[in-house]
């Protein structure tokens, strides 16, 4: 195999892109992002809804979710659109967390037009910049592997998910990190991933943090199967959460659990991280990304074409049908481990090469089409919560 | 004086101020999909972050949105863009907007194969659909056709003022006031979320707050908005109607003048009536001349 390359940034972690950032600090910045970036190659932008309105108790998560996602080592910079001068605490905490920063305030610039006048000159710069930094050989451990899984069928926990967990466990005997989430698909694994934890304290965490989203979701008076499986999970033949946690739970393979991390968190050590985040497929990306993660891969039995401004995101099919039915949405067909022409050892080690691929530089079917899905996460409904 | 609005007259009677082609995505996994259809000339794709991994009321909550949204007068015709497997069926909201009157066609990536055969479908239905918004004919109407939508943080002087202007010239009158915060209108008559607003001077249920309240206002009937935010808050638009953004301050006003269309601290109830009769009648708001596409989704439950 070819040496793996990546891009060293300042604070010792890696990047396998090169992006320059456009993030909006808050909803009404989203626009003057967007035009920012429009068709300057290696920009990218996302917007998001959110208002950072006074006593949001949701504050402090989002704003480490905009902070670590402005700081993804994918990033050569980072260009924060805020509203005023003097909101500088998110671009702090971005600085903090290792991004290289830039802050306009869209009230320097009278409004969007204005800001976009201003912003535009500085991409350009920053993207020459960029482009002067070459790949360079990196080592296994600069990787952070993101694993998700969404539109989940009957085949997601035999074919696409344990091979996606083969992959994960030669990435972590290798030195590197990968990170396992979406909380409530892992609600009936929870035993399995504790017995594997590294140390007590993070086996009483993986209980924790799963039992925690149960009792929440069950605080609210709405029983997890409602959205649990989904419609076209169960039109995929899955039929209980447990069923499907199990087969979800496959994808961090049987390495020990290294760390348990919150929404957005970057982790401390190398092995397999679980991140408590929801089973919602864009704001698990984002929280992971977020979180640190350069490179994702995410299985599919149904079939969806998401991915990330700013990491490579690797789509895996469970079954061939649906490879071919979504033809140029997905990468890797493990269907072939049902037809009989790979084994689950041989596709995980299938998946584990494109991977290292992807991260050399190789584009994902996501990358090429440009997909950029955003979502920000909340713990609690901005109503119940000011309604006390 | 007398004062006309021109609009478009929409099959179910109702007059519409504006004639959009709205890409609805009913999951955030079709978002980039409906970006790409809604670059069809004519057409205005929204991007939103739910319609999956939904509970409770939450998921009825989400798609009355959807719904008032794709059914409100300035909206010609609707073109669904769904996943395929997200909690909120796009096939049974396709019917659902079909069944309130609207025009709408369909599109699936899963069932059509993927991003860009979805694309190709979708951009098809746009210029089909365009083509019937034809019929819908330009129209001269008196004001009582008017629902003028309301978004406020309270109660405040400046609102009372201008449902009070506007209730006297005939117009209906919607608002959206985060609840607790409604001073005199505590007795007003209360609509639910996704209902026609009433005669004379209403509020909508469960609106949210900030610009959550254009959907809210949208799904009551709304053709136009006028946003009254308190000091300091930072303007938005809404995707398929105009918002009159009026400042809370005079120091945002200076701040982010090119988005705003009135400063609130010298254009009294009157300027800003006047304002909405001309905006109803064509001249184009701040949020509408930047293109913002703003639609944020009201959640009444965290995400699972």
């Amino acid at each position: 195999m070819e040496q793996l390359t990546g891009y060293p940034r300042p604070d010792g972690r890696w990047g396998v892109r090169n992006h320059v950032l456009v993030l909006p600090l808050h909803s009404a910045a989203s626009l003057a992002a967007e035009r920012s970036a429009e068709g300057l190659a290696g920009a990218a932008s996302v917007g998001h809804q959110w208002e950072g309105i006074e006593g949001d108790p949701d504050q402090e998560r989002i704003a480490s979710t905009l902070a670590g996602f402005a700081a993804n080592p994918n990033c050569f910079a980072t260009v924060l659109i805020g509203i005023r001068r003097e909101d500088t605490a998110i671009a702090k905490a971005a600085v903090r967390r290792g991004g290289r920063i830039h802050l306009v305030a869209m009230a320097d610039h009278r409004g969007t037009a204005g800001t976009v006048a201003a912003v535009r000159p500085l991409l350009e710069r920053l993207l020459a910049e960029a482009s002067l930094t070459q790949r360079r050989p990196m080592p296994i451990s600069g990787l952070v592997l993101g694993l998700e899984c969404g539109g989940s069928d009957a085949l997601s926990g035999i074919t696409a998910n344990p091979a996606l967990g083969v992959a994960s466990d030669l990435l972590v005997a290798a030195g590197g990190t990968s990170i396992l989430a979406e909380t409530p698909e892992l609600i009936g694994a929870e035993h399995l991933l504790a017995a594997r934890a590294a140390t007590p304290e993070v086996g009483r965490r993986v209980l924790e943090v799963i039992t925690g989203f149960e009792s929440a979701i069950r605080d609210l008076g709405v029983d997890v199967r409602g959205a649990q499986p989904t419609p076209g999970n169960q039109a995929g033949g899955l039929t209980t959460i447990e069923e499907k946690s199990l087969g979800a739970a496959k994808k961090g393979g049987d390495a020990p659990v290294a760390g348990v991390l919150g929404f957005a968190q970057p982790p401390e050590r190398p092995g397999l991280q679980i991140m408590d985040t929801p089973g919602h497929d864009i704001e698990q990306m984002v929280g992971m990304v977020a979180g640190g993660a350069n490179l994702a891969a995410f299985t599919t039995g149904r079939g969806t074409p998401t991915g990330s401004a700013i990491t490579p995101v690797l789509k895996i099919a469970t079954n061939t049908a649906i490879y071919r039915r979504l033809e140029g949405d997905i990468d890797l067909n493990a269907g072939a481990i049902l037809d009989g022409e790979e084994s689950l050892e041989s596709m995980g080690r299938l998946i584990y090469r494109r991977l290292l691929e992807v991260a050399a530089g190789e584009l994902t079917s996501s990358e090429r089409r440009g997909n950029r899905e955003f979502a920000i996460s909340r713990t609690v409904s901005p109503m119940t919560a000011f309604s006390g | 004086m007398s004062v006309t609005l021109r609009g478009r007259r929409r099959r179910d009677g109702r007059l519409g101020a504006r004639n959009h082609v709205l890409v609805l995505p009913s999951v955030v996994c079709a978002n980039q999909t409906a970006t790409l259809i809604g670059s069809e000339p004519g057409a205005v794709a929204v991007v939103h972050q739910h319609g999956c991994g939904q509970v409770g009321d939450d998921v009825a909550h989400t798609e009355r949105a959807f719904l008032g949204s794709a059914t409100n007068p300035n909206v010609g015709a609707v073109v669904v863009v769904s996943l395929g497997c997200e909690t909120i069926q796009g096939r049974r909201l396709a019917r659902l907007i079909e069944r309130g009157g609207q025009r709408v066609a369909f599109v699936g990536i899963q069932q059509l194969g993927g991003t860009f055969k979805t694309v190709d479908h979708g951009r098809l239905a746009v210029g089909r659909l365009r083509a019937e918004l034809e019929a819908d004919g330009l129209v001269e109407a008196g004001l009582e056709e008017l629902v003028l939508g309301i978004a406020a943080d309270g109660a405040t002087r400046a609102v009372r003022e201008l449902a009070e202007a506007a209730r006297i010239a005939g117009a209906s009158v919607v608002l959206a006031v985060p609840e607790g915060a409604r001073g005199d209108w505590e007795g007003a008559p209360v609509i639910g979320y996704g209902q026609a607003a009433a005669a004379g001077i209403s509020v909508v249920e469960q609106a949210g707050e900030g610009t959550e309240q254009h959907l809210a206002l949208a799904g009551a009937g709304a053709q136009v908005i006028v946003s009254l935010r308190g000091p300091g808050r930072a303007p938005q638009g809404f995707a398929t109607g105009p918002v009159l953004a009026v400042a809370g301050d005079p120091g945002i006003y200076a701040a982010l003048e090119d988005d705003f269309d009135l400063d609130g601290s010298s254009a009294g109830a009157e300027d800003v009536w006047r304002r909405v009769i001309s905006v109803f009648n064509g001249e184009q708001t701040a949020s509408e001349k930047r293109g913002a596409r703003d639609f944020v989704l009201h959640r009444i439950a965290r995400t699972m």
